[in-house]
């Protein structure tokens, strides 16, 4: 069975590039959200492996949406890979603070992401 | 400096570009005409997001810029840095960067960060137009 995994973001080209990686390099199921409430329901309905999040979003932010997804027990256990662009270090310590599984930066290698991912959730 | 650390770190990303998977696919997968694809369907957005970076550093130089204009600027910088080094231009990305880092710190920009900020948006512009 291929791994399932939600990509939430709300930019559309990051999200396309970051599906087309996912599917043609490592084969994944790969679900998108264009935004934290889409995405919420879309872990409830698919029940992803593992959910790449963006930070920055309109509306219900990354952590937010993290925070939302922690609160439902359907959801409360799937891990969470924030995705960011934000560089400076204060961000990347609040980020990490917030207890998910690992914080990946934008720009990402599309030849390389899901390697990234694998990595952290230990599924190589 | 710290664009030089900027760079060398989307470089480093870029860089990776060619190295193969080891999630398990039997073969790594040509990404690139794919991505080719996708560069020309969202292309008019990018070119969209520099537009507003040129208008806003030609308005911050003659202090005209608005909150709201400064706010769309940084939101448009911060969008380039993270899309264009996922295409391959790392450049791209540090130039957005500073950008973004410019307009976020507080106050008006002085004039000369308003000229390398019209300078960044006009490299910017090419980086983004010769890119096939």
């Amino acid at each position: 069975m291929p791994r399932k995994i939600l990509i939430i973001d709300d930019e559309d080209d990051i999200r396309e590039v970051a599906a087309l990686s996912l599917e043609s390099v490592a084969g994944w199921d790969v679900i998108t959200a264009n935004s934290g409430a889409q995405g919420l329901a879309r872990a409830v309905e698919h029940r992803p492996d593992a959910i790449l999040l963006d930070v920055m979003m309109p509306g219900m932010d990354g952590p937010t949406t993290f925070r939302e997804l922690r609160k439902n027990p359907a959801t409360a256990k799937i891990p969470v890979l924030l995705l960011t662009a934000k560089v400076q270090s204060s961000d990347q310590r609040r980020f990490a603070d917030l207890g998910v599984e690992s914080v990946l930066f934008k720009p990402f290698d599309p030849m390389t992401l899901a390697d990234q991912i694998s990595g952290v959730l230990g599924w190589n | 400096m710290f664009l030089d650390l900027i760079e060398r770190f989307t470089m480093k990303c870029a860089a990776q570009f060619d190295r193969g998977s080891a999630t398990g696919a039997a073969a790594p997968a040509d990404l690139g005409p794919a991505l080719d694809l996708l560069w020309t369907r969202f292309l008019p957005e990018i070119r969209q997001r520099v537009d507003l970076l040129e208008a806003a550093a030609l308005d911050c130089a003659s202090n005209r810029l608005s909150s709201a204009q400064y706010e769309a600027a940084r939101a448009a910088a911060h969008k380039l840095a993270g899309s264009l080094g996922t295409f391959g231009l790392a450049r791209g990305t540090a130039l957005a960067r500073e950008f973004e880092l410019a307009f976020s710190n507080e106050g008006t920009p002085s004039s000369a960060l308003a000229q390398r900020l019209t300078s960044i948006a006009a490299e910017l512009r090419t980086i983004v137009d010769s890119h096939k």
